[in-house]
This record gives structure tokens, sequence and C-alpha cells, in this order.
């Protein structure tokens, strides 16, 4: 099974795609995908319900976020009421140390996401922050990485011993699906996608070339 | 070194009040080398003698207001740059009319980038005609990246 | 295919590749219409030394570069609305190529919905946009 784990939809302030025409571009232009992960900026969409529009198309649609902390932007995956309640997702200078502990008191995992980035993303700030505890999986694939990034993530990945995954990014429709991560087991929720994160049976797919 | 914003005052204090009020006006040939600049090929907008003769649709963007900032805005060290700009064309924009845009700050937030965090600024230039309708409206968000503080 | 009416366009169909002319002659011509015509725009020196790769295109004149391949695919639309983000500089006398595909259809309303993406030779992402554009239904 394949997700596209990092998608933004019009309730992210950047973001220009209604989920609906995601599911209808994956639908129409045949996107190896089976679904994808809304990691809204800064938040936790709890209003959304997108079961109706996940069983008209048959994806699964899950919903995380995405948080910014000293070493960059992270995707937090199987957010709860209590977890919402640990920290704030708006502030935009948290801990990433603070983020990995609610995520574990919580039963959710915390993905630092364009780990190769400037500035948002992790590799920079190791040399002034150090390796941070906690982290087992970055994103290695980033649908909206420029140059080398997702080089560097890879490397970082590496030498760190990270599993990688992979996310498009995309704040518009046509972006949808463009990094993924491939699962050996079935996902319909976010209590199995946190489960198969955990099981390290995956791997980070890139369809940029393709997608180009 | 200067202070971070406390981004909630300011949209306390300057959201929605219209802070700039400015007139333009654009001769025919400089509407036509807009266009044609912008790759527009249809005679309506790069040909002056054209009958259906316009401004291309998103010219309203172009607009600058007299003052950048309300009266009494903090001044941002940083480097202003265009984070992006929307907008709503509403009735053709003619040649050598006089135009009057009202603008107002729509939004404040901040967020971090690549470089470091940055404070957002989207001001909004709504665009009226001489008999007041307005033909335009035109978002420009404007992101300033803070110097830390040390 | 030069599109007409709405019933020409089909979700997903893709808008014919639009090379936009980012020569510094043109930003000029541009900037002398407009009055966007500092030196950051216009003067590949002076924009280096602001710290940047060279001079810049505005993102007025990215933005009319979407409203224009719009228009070159559909000439009779009538443009709505044209949202863009600005990921990256756009480089004065740099190649660009602007993409656009149908995200969205509104049969009852006759609005189409249309994402588009400047990009480099490197294929990354300049500038982002969305545009709604009203055809005859």
């Amino acid at each position: 099974m394949i997700l596209d784990l990092h998608a933004h939809s019009i309730k992210s302030d950047d973001g220009r795609a209604k989920v609906q025409n995601y599911c209808q571009w994956i639908t129409t232009r045949n996107v190896p995908i089976d679904g994808f992960v809304l990691t809204e900026h800064r938040q936790f969409d709890f209003e959304s319900d997108y079961s109706e529009l996940a069983q008209k198309f048959n994806l699964t649609i899950l919903k995380g976020a995405e948080v910014e902390t000293e070493y960059g932007h992270v995707l937090v995956f199987g957010v709860t009421k209590p977890l919402t309640e640990e920290f704030d997702f708006s502030n935009i200078t948290l801990k990433l140390a603070d983020v990995v502990a609610a995520a574990n008191k919580h039963g959710a995992v915390a993905v630092p996401c364009h780990p190769g980035r400037v500035r948002v993303g992790m590799s920079a700030h190791i040399e002034e922050h150090g390796v941070p505890e906690g982290v087992h999986i970055v994103e290695t694939f980033n649908g909206g990485s420029r140059g080398n990034e997702d080089d560097i993530a890879q490397t970082m990945a590496d030498k760190l011993s990270y599993q990688g995954i992979g996310g498009s990014d995309a704040h518009i429709v046509s972006h949808i699906g463009r990094c993924a991560t491939r699962f050996s087991a079935v996902i319909n929720s976010e209590l199995e996608l946190v489960a198969a994160l955990k099981s390290g049976e995956f791997e980070a797919l890139t369809f940029k070339e393709d997608a180009a | 070194m200067s202070a971070p914003l406390d981004v909630e005052a300011l949209k306390e204090e300057f959201l929605f009040k219209v802070f700039d009020e400015k007139t333009f006006s654009f001769s025919g040939q400089a509407l036509a080398d807009y266009a044609i600049a912008c790759g527009e090929t249809a005679s309506r907008y790069t040909d002056p003698a054209d009958a259906d003769f316009q401004a291309p649709p998103t010219i309203a963007t172009s607009l600058q207001p007299g003052q950048r900032m309300p009266k009494g805005f903090p001044k941002v060290a940083g480097l202003g740059m265009d984070a992006g700009k929307a907008v709503s064309p509403k009735a053709p924009i003619r040649p050598d009319v006089e135009l009057l845009g009202k603008s107002h700050m729509q939004d404040i937030y901040t967020k971090t980038g690549r470089s470091g965090r940055m404070v957002f600024f989207v001001i909004r230039m709504e665009v009226f005609d001489p008999s007041g309708t307005e033909v335009a409206s035109a978002d420009t968000s404007v992101v300033i990246r803070e110097k830390p503080s040390v | 295919m030069t599109i007409v009416k709405l019933a020409d366009v089909e979700f997903g169909v893709e808008l014919p590749v639009f090379e936009p002319d980012t020569s510094l002659a043109n930003v000029q011509r541009f900037g002398d219409a407009s009055g966007w015509n500092s030196p950051r725009f216009t003067d590949h020196e002076h924009a280096r030394k602001e710290g940047f790769p060279g001079a810049l295109v505005p993102g007025i004149m990215s933005q009319g570069f979407l409203a224009a391949m719009i228009h070159r695919w559909a000439p009779g639309s009538v443009i709505e609305n044209v949202d863009t983000i600005f990921r990256a500089p756009v480089i004065v006398d740099v190649a660009h190529r602007i993409s656009g595909v149908v995200t969205d259809i509104d049969e009852d309303t006759g609005l189409v919905e249309i994402d588009l993406t400047l990009v480099n030779a490197a294929e990354e992402t300049r500038v982002l946009g969305t545009a709604s554009v009203r055809l005859p239904v």
C-alpha cells in the first residue's frame, strides 16, 4: 500500500488544494498511490471528516500535522485530542524533544520532514543542537525539495540509521503523490499508520521524474 | 537588535482599516506594453485601437499604495520580499481612466521558513473606477525575515 | 486545442506549456510600463549586491505570465482570480517553463480551476499558482 504522507489542503495558510480535487486528481491521472495524509501547518484539523470522500474514491485519507521546532519542521502522525493538549501546535518555537516526548506518550510518531532543507530541515541544525534523541524516521523524499536537499536528507538518514518516508508536500492539486511511502501493511486509520511506521516495514518512494 | 513583533497586538490595532488612498491611470500604450511583455497575444490586450481594449487582468497587483504600511506601524528590520499575490479582476480596466486604490491590512501571520522566522503581511487594495464600481482587488503578501534576537 | 467553451474542458487536461520571455529587455519593457523598474529587476550587478543570484523577474510579471498562458489556451476565458505563491526567485535571462492543469470544473457556474507551476531548467518550482477561470457554459 502506498501513501503520500505529507500533503496540505486549503486548511493550511499556503495550501490551495481542496481535498476532493486531490481525490479526483489521483483517480483521473492514475497517480500510483492509495491515499494520503493531510498534515496541515501548525494545527490539527479536528473539524473535517473525509470519510465519505475516501469511500467514494476508494482512497485512504488520514490526518496528521506539521509543526515547527528548533530542528525545523516535523510531521506528527497519530494525533489525538490529548496530544494536542500537550503542546501548542501553533507555536513556531517548539522543542523537538518535547514534541517527540509528547508523541511517544500518546502513541504518535514524530518525523522530521524535508531535513535537507536550509533552516526548516533537521540536518542544518544538528551541528548547533546535536543529534536529537528519539528520532527514528525522517522524510527522505519530499516533493518540494530543490537542488540536493533530498540527497542531504538521505545522507543524514544513512549516517544516523534513520528510516525514510516520502511525501509530496503538495500545496496544489497536481502535486499530490510526487513522493510517497510504500507499506507492507494495509492502512485505513491513523492508528494503523502509526503501527506501520513503528513496525519499520516501509520504504520511501519518489515519482518526481514521472511527474516532470 | 529589534525585538520580535507582537503579531496579535498588531492585528488588533491595524487589521481592516484603510490606511492609504491613491489614484492611478495607465495610457493605452503602457497597458499594451504590460500585456505584451507578459506574453498576451489577444488584441483586446495588446492593441489600443481594439474596440474592447483593456488592461490585462492581473494589472491591479502592480498598483502600489502611496504608503506601504499604516501610520504608526512598527518599522521592521529585514529584507522585504513578495511572498505571493492574488488578484481578482471584477470589471475591465480601460486606458486613461482614473482608478482609486484603497488599501488596508488584511492579515498578519508568522511562520518559519528556509530563512528563519518570517512575518507575513497581507495588504489588500480594492480598486474603484470613477463611478465607484470596484474593478479589482489585489492581495499582496509581503514577507520579512526577522533578524534573530541574541 | 483552443478552448472555446466549458464543454471543451476535461478534468486533468494539461494546458500547452508556456515558456515566458524572461530576457532583460522584456523585463525592462515590463518595468517601464508598470513602474516596477527598480534596479533589482533590471540590473544583474545591482541584484547580486543585494544578495540575489541575478536580477529578478518581478512577481507581478510572473503572475502576468500565468494569465497570458491561460488566454493562449482559452482566448475567450474570463479570469476571475489568480493566486500566486512565490517559492523562489525567478531570475532574469534564465529559461523557465510554466505548466498548467485543470483541477476542477464546476458545470453549474462555468468556473474552471487551474494549477500553474513555473519551474526552472532544474525542474525546481519557483512560482505556484492557482487560477479560477470562467468559460461560456
